[in-house]
C-alpha cells in the first residue's frame, strides 16, 4: 500500500510525506493478509458499513470515509472545495448546533482528512459513547445547516491553512508537480486548491450547498467501525440513524488525462534557504491495480529505503543526499508515483538523477536479488502486525484503502499480489512504466542558485 | 521505514515553550526550579564491594500482544550540553541510533532489522533521551543484543558523524530558519525563557555548535550521559518473562556515568517581546512564562481542564480556537498549555517521554496574516487576561472535563505509549496519575479551576511574546503606539462579536521601546 501522502486535515495539514505505512502482510492465504476479522453490512440506501472487532479495552474508532476529493473539483474555480467542505461539516446543525461542544461532551477525539480521492471523517474515543457519536454523525451527514457568514469565515480558515502550508516548499513542489504532470485530469490541482480560488471562496455559499447534494449520499459513504463494541447494537444504531439518508451521488465526469509521450521538466526558484531538491513523479495505474501497487512499493524499497541500494550509495557512502521520500499516494484514477530526492547541495541534483537512472536501468535490464525482494514481503508482513496496534490505525489504513479502491478486501488483494511478485515482474514493470516518456521531473533550489544538468 | 521524514521533529518537537519576560522596564521575574523526583536507583551492592551502579528496570503487565516494546531512558537530555558545544547530546544520541555497531555497518544494521520491520529510534528532549525498539516477538532473541549493541557499543564511524552533523547543520540553516515558522517562534520562545539555563538552547544546537563538535568530544559526552546511572529500562507488550534482565545483562558493560546535575533557577530575558525578522508570508505568535508548578501539584487537575477548556491542543472546544479560529477566522489554530508539550510524531497527543524538571505555561497562535498580527495579538492577550480576570464558566469547565474523561484514555492506546507514560509516572513520582485525574474530574466546579488557574498562571505581563515577521520595525512600532488596530471583516458578525472586538482593538500593550527586541533570524541558533 502507498502512503498516504499530502492530505490536509482539518486541524493540521499532515504535513508532506508521510513515511509508507509499509504495512501490509499476509496470513494464510485463506483467512487474507488483514490481522483482524472483517466484516460489512450494506444498508438499503447503500451506506456500506465495515465491521472490525479488535481487543482495545473500552476503546472505538468510527470513521466515515467519502468517496469524494479534490479528483471531484471539475469546474473551473473551484480547486480546494472538497477540502473546505470538509471543514464546513464541523459547523453544525440545527439539532446540533455545536458539533464540537458536543464531541467534546462525549470525550472523543475527532477531525478529518481531505485528499485527491477521499474525505474522511475520524472519530476515535470511549466506546461507551459510541452510540451518541453515531447519531451525531449521522445528523451532521444528513441535516448539516450552516448560515452564510459561518461559511465565510469558515474561507478563512482555510486561507490561514494555505497560507501556513507556504512558508514551506513542499505546497509549492506538490503544486508545480501536479500541474506539469498533468493537462487535463483532475489531479492537475493540489487538493488545498488554487489560492485565487481559496482566495473566492468565501462567496461560494450556494455552490456549497450544491456540493453537500451532489456527493455526500449513502452510497457514496463507508463507515468503519474498529474496536471493542457490541456489533448487533452498533448495527442497529446506525440502521435508525442512517436508514431514511436518500439521494445517489453524482457521478462526475472526470477529464481523462492523455497519454504522456515525452518527459517533462520544471524549475522551481525558490526565494528562501533550502535544501536544494529533485521530485521524479512517473504515471501510474490506478491504486485498484494491486500488482502495480505493490510493484511500486517493491521499487521504493529495493531503490530508495533504508536499506536501498541508492540510500546505500549516495546517502551513506557518497553523503550527496539526504534519505529519499515516498510521495506517493494510492490513488483512484491513474495518477502519480513520485520520489522525492534532497541534495547536500545543488550541484548534487544531476548526480542524484543519473543515479537513479542507472538504478531503474537495471532493475528493467532485470537485475534483481530475489533475496532482497523476500527481504521486502517479509518487511511488509511485519509492518502490518506491528503498525496496526490500535483501533485509530486500523480504521485510518481501512479508510484510506476502501475508499480509493472501492474494494472492502484491498489489504488482502495487496498483500496476495505481493506475494505472487517476481523479479521478472518487477523488472517488466519497469520497462513499461518507470522510463522517461511517463515522467516529470521537478526541481527546487534558492533563487540564486544556478543549477546545471 | 521506507522512507524517512525529516528529523528537525525530532529533535526540535513541536510546540511552543517559553519563558517569562519581565514586566517592561523592571527586573526580569525569576521562577525557582521545581526538582522532580528521581527514579530510584537499583538497590546498592553488598557493602564490602565498591558501589555498583545498575540500571532501573521498569516493566508493564505482558500481555497478548505479538509487538513487545522497549524504551531506553536516559535522564539525559540538551539540557546537558555544555554550554559551549549545545547540540551534543543530540548528535550523540543520533550517532549511536543510525550510526552502525561495533559489529555492523549502519546500512548492515538497517538490513539486519528490515526484514522483521524493527525499529530502533531515539528521541532528545531536555531532561530525558529515549532509545525507543519495536520488534515482533519473533525477532526478539536477535534484536536484544542488537539493540544493546546500538547503545552499548555504538560502531562511533567517522563518516558518519560527518553525516549527521551535516544534516543537524542543514536542519537549522535551510529548514528552521527558513520554512518552519512556527516552530521557530517557539524555539526562539524556549531562548527568551531561558536564557543562560540549560533548557535555553534548541536541541539540535547551533551552526557553531556543530561545526565546533568533534568525534572525540561526543564519544566522552556520550559515557558521561549515557551511563547505567541514569538508564531505566523499560518493557511493555507481549515479552517474555526474563526479557528485563536479558536486556540488563546486555547492557552490563555501559559505562556507569554521572548522576545528573541541579538546574539553576530560571530568569527570563529582560525584553518581554522579541520579533524574529526574516521574509515571511504570515506572522507566527508564541507566548508564556515558565511556572513554579508541575504535574504533581494538588491543583494540578484543576489547572488541566482550566487550559483545556481555554485552548485544549488541536481541538475545537477551547475558548481561544473558538473566539481566534472559529468565530472571527484569523487564523488556523489557537491553543494553550498547562506544561511543555510536544505533540506525538503522526498525531495530536502529546508525545511521552517529555518531562522536564522545570515548567512551562505557553500559549500559541497560529500564523495570522501580517495585516491582522497586531490585533490577534491584542485579542490573544486579551482572552487570556479574561480568562484569569473573570475565569470559566460552570459549562466551560463541564465540557473540558467531559472531554478530558474521555481523551486522555486515548493517549494509552498502545504499548510504546502506555510504557512511556508509566516512565513519565515514575519520573514524576506520580503513579497511575491519568486514572487519578480521571477520579479528580468528579466534582471539580468552576470556581475550584478558576482559582488554581489564578494562582497559578503567570499574569498578562509576565508573558514573554515571540513574533515571526517580515515587517519587524513596523509591528515593533505598532506595539510601542498601542495604535488601535481595527478588525474588519468580510462577513456579518453578531453585535457581540463587535463590541469585544472594540474594546480589543484598543487595548494598550503597555511597552516601553527596550521591551521590544528585533533579531534577525540569521542571528538565531
Amino acid at each position: 500500500m502507498k502512503s498516504n501522502t499530502p492530505m490536509l486535515e482539518r486541524a493540521g495539514l499532515v504535513a508532506g510525506l508521510v513515511a509508507g505505512l509499509g504495512a501490509l502482510a499476509p496470513r494464510p492465504a485463506d483467512a487474507g493478509a488483514f490481522p483482524y476479522p472483517v466484516s460489512q453490512e450494506t444498508l438499503k440506501n447503500g451506506l456500506r458499513v465495515l465491521f472490525v472487532p479488535m481487543a482495545s479495552p473500552g476503546l472505538a474508532a468510527y470513521y466515515t470515509a467519502v468517496r469524494t476529493g479534490s479528483r471531484n473539483e471539475i469546474e473551473a474555480g473551484h480547486t480546494g472545495f472538497a477540502h473546505f467542505f470538509e471543514h464546513m461539516m464541523f459547523r453544525g446543525t440545527k439539532a446540533n448546533p455545536n458539533f464540537d461542544g458536543k464531541m467534546a461532551e462525549f470525550g472523543w477525539h475527532n477531525n478529518a482528512f481531505t485528499s485527491d480521492d477521499q474525505t474522511v471523517y475520524t472519530d476515535f474515543g470511549p466506546a461507551s459513547r459510541l452510540g451518541d457519536v453515531i447519531a451525531l454523525e449521522a445528523d451532521r451527514f444528513r441535516n448539516l445547516s450552516y448560515a452564510e457568514p459561518a461559511f465565510r469565515t469558515e474561507a478563512l480558515a482555510v486561507l490561514g491553512e494555505y497560507n501556513k502550508s507556504a512558508a514551506a516548499p513542499w505546497l509549492k513542489l506538490e503544486e508545480t508537480l501536479a500541474g506539469t504532470a498533468f493537462t487535463k485530469h483532475t489531479y492537475r490541482h493540489t487538493t488545498l486548491g488554487y489560492l485565487a480560488d481559496i482566495q473566492a471562496m468565501p462567496g461560494k455559499y450556494a455552490y456549497s450547498k450544491k456540493f453537500h447534494q451532489r456527493f455526500y449520499r449513502p452510497d457514496n459513504c463507508i463507515v468503519i467501525v474498529v474496536g471493542d463494541y457490541d456489533r448487533a447494537a452498533v448495527l442497529a444504531q446506525i440502521e435508525t440513524h442512517y436508514g431514511a439518508w436518500s439521494g445517489k451521488a453524482d457521478q462526475p465526469k472526470i477529464p481523462v488525462e492523455p497519454a504522456q509521450t515525452a518527459e517533462r521538466r520544471a524549475a522551481v526558484a525558490w526565494p528562501h534557504p533550502t535544501m536544494p531538491r529533485v521530485l521524479m513523479g512517473y504515471k501510474v495505474p490506478a491504486a485498484a491495480d494491486h500488482k502495480a501497487d505493490a510493484t511500486l512499493d517493491v521499487v521504493y524499497d529495493y531503490l530508495f529505503g533504508e536499506t536501498g541500494s541508492l540510500h546505500k550509495t549516495l546517502v551513506l557512502e557518497k553523503q550527496i543526499a539526504e534519505p529519499f521520500q515516498a510521495w506517493s499516494q494510492a490513488h483512484r484514477d491513474p495518477g502519480l508515483w513520485a520520489v522525492l530526492g534532497t541534495g547536500k547541495a545543488p550541484e548534487h541534483l544531476p548526480e542524484i538523477e543519473r543515479a537513479v537512472d542507472a538504478a531503474i536501468a537495471e532493475l528493467q535490464a532485470g537485475h534483481i536479488d530475489e533475496a532482497q525482494l523476500a527481504r521486502i514481503k517479509s518487511n511488509q508482513r511485519y509492518s502490518l502486525i506491528l503498525e496496526l496496534e490500535d483501533p485509530e490505525s486500523v480504521a485510518e489504513q481501512l479508510a484510506w484503502t476502501v475508499s480509493v479502491t472501492g474494494e472492502l478486501d484491498a489489504i488482502d488483494r495487496y498483500m496476495a499480489a505481493l506475494d505472487a511478485l517476481t523479479p521478472a515482474d518487477v523488472a517488466a514493470f519497469a520497462r513499461e512504466r518507470l522510463v522517461p516518456a511517463g515522467r516529470t521531473v521537478v526541481t527546487l533550489t534558492q533563487a540564486t542558485t544556478e543549477v546545471k544538468k | 521505514m521506507s522512507a524517512r521524514t525529516r528529523t528537525l521533529g525530532r529533535l526540535a518537537r513541536c510546540v511552543a515553550v517559553t519563558l517569562l519576560a519581565a514586566a517592561c522596564g523592571g527586573p526580569a521575574p525569576t521562577v525557582a526550579p521545581v526538582e522532580a523526583p528521581a527514579i530510584a536507583p537499583a538497590p546498592a551492592a553488598p557493602a564490602t564491594a565498591a558501589p555498583v551502579v545498575e540500571p532501573t528496570l521498569f516493566t508493564l503487565p505482558a500481555n497478548e500482544s505479538p509487538a513487545v516494546a522497549i524504551r531506553l531512558l536516559f535522564r539525559s537530555g540538551f539540557a546537558d550540553d555544555p554550554a559551549d558545544a549545545p547540540g551534543l547530546t543530540a548528535l550523540a544520541a543520533q550517532w549511536m541510533a543510525e550510526g552502525g555497531t561495533r559489529s555492523l555497518t549502519a546500512f548492515d544494521l538497517k538490513q539486519k532489522l528490515y526484514p522483521w520491520a524493527a525499529r530502533i529510534g531515539v528521541d532528545v528532549e531536555a531532561d530525558m533521551t529515549v532509545f525507543t525498539a519495536t520488534v515482533h516477538r519473533d525477532h526478539l532473541a536477535e534484536f536484544v543484543p542488537l539493540l544493546a549493541e546500538v547503545v552499548g557499543s555504538p560502531r562511533w564511524e567517522a563518516a558518519e558523524f560527518e553525516r549527521l552533523r551535516r544534516d543537524a547543520i542543514d536542519d537549522i540553516e535551510k529548514r528552521l530558519r527558513s520554512s518552519d515558522d512556527e516552530n521557530l517562534g517557539k524555539r526562539t520562545l524556549d531562548q527568551m525563557l531561558y536564557p543562560n539555563h540549560p533548557y535555553g538552547h534548541f536541541a539540535g544546537g547551533s551552526v557553531a555548535g556543530m561545526k565546533a563538535a568533534t568525534p572525540d568530544a561526543v564519544r566522552a559526552h556520550a559515557a558521561r550521559v549515557f551511563g547505567k546511572a541514569r538508564l531505566t529500562i523499560g518493557v511493555a507488550g507481549g515479552y517474555p518473562a526474563d526479557l528485563p534482565e536479558r536486556l540488563k545483562s546486555a547492557l552490563a558493560g555501559l559505562p556507569d556515568g554521572q548522576g545528573t546535575t541541579a538546574l539553576p533557577t530560571a530568569v527570563a530575558a529582560p525584553e518581554r517581546v522579541r520579533i524574529v525578522e526574516k521574509d515571511a508570508p504570515a506572522v507566527a505568535i508564541s507566548m508564556g512564562a515558565a511556572v513554579a508548578f508541575n504535574r504533581t501539584d494538588p491543583d494540578f487537575t484543576a489547572l488541566m481542564v482550566g487550559v483545556s477548556a481555554f485552548g485544549e491542543h488541536r481541538q475545537f472546544h477551547g475558548r481561544l480556537m473558538q473566539r481566534m479560529r472559529e468565530a472571527r477566522g484569523l487564523n488556523y489554530g489557537d491553543y494553550s498549555y498547562a506544561e511543555h508539550f510536544t505533540q506525538e510524531p503522526g498525531g495530536t497527543f502529546p508525545a511521552v517521554n517529555i518531562a522536564r524538571r522545570q515548567q512551562t505555561f505557553t500559549i500559541w497562535v497560529r500564523p495570522v496574516q501580517p495585516g491582522d498580527a497586531v490585533f490577534a495579538l491584542r485579542l490573544a492577550l486579551h482572552e487570556y487576561d479574561a480568562l484569569l480576570k473573570d475565569g470559566l464558566t460552570d459549562a466551560e469547565v463541564k465540557t473540558a472535563a467531559q472531554f478530558l474523561e474521555g481523551y486522555t484514555q486515548l493517549w494509552a492506546k498502545n504499548p510504546q505509549r502506555r510504557l512511556g507514560m508509566a516512565l513519565d509516572d515514575a519520573f514524576y513520582g506520580t503513579p497511575d496519575r491519568l486514572a487519578k485525574f480521571r477520579a479528580g474530574l468528579a466534582g471539580l466546579t468552576a470556581a475550584q479551576v478558576n482559582a488554581a488557574l489564578r494562582k497559578h498562571l503567570p499574569p498578562v505581563e509576565r508573558l514573554s511574546i515571540v513574533l515571526v515577521a517580515k515587517d519587524a520595525a513596523g509591528l515593533r512600532d505598532a506595539l510601542i503606539s498601542s495604535k488601535p488596530s481595527p478588525k474588519t471583516y468580510a462577513s456579518e458578525k453578531p453585535a457581540d462579536l463587535l463590541a469585544v472586538d472594540a474594546v480589543v482593538a484598543v487595548r494598550p500593550f503597555g511597552l516601553a521601546p527596550e521591551a521590544i527586541r528585533i533579531v534577525p533570524v540569521d542571528q538565531l541558533f
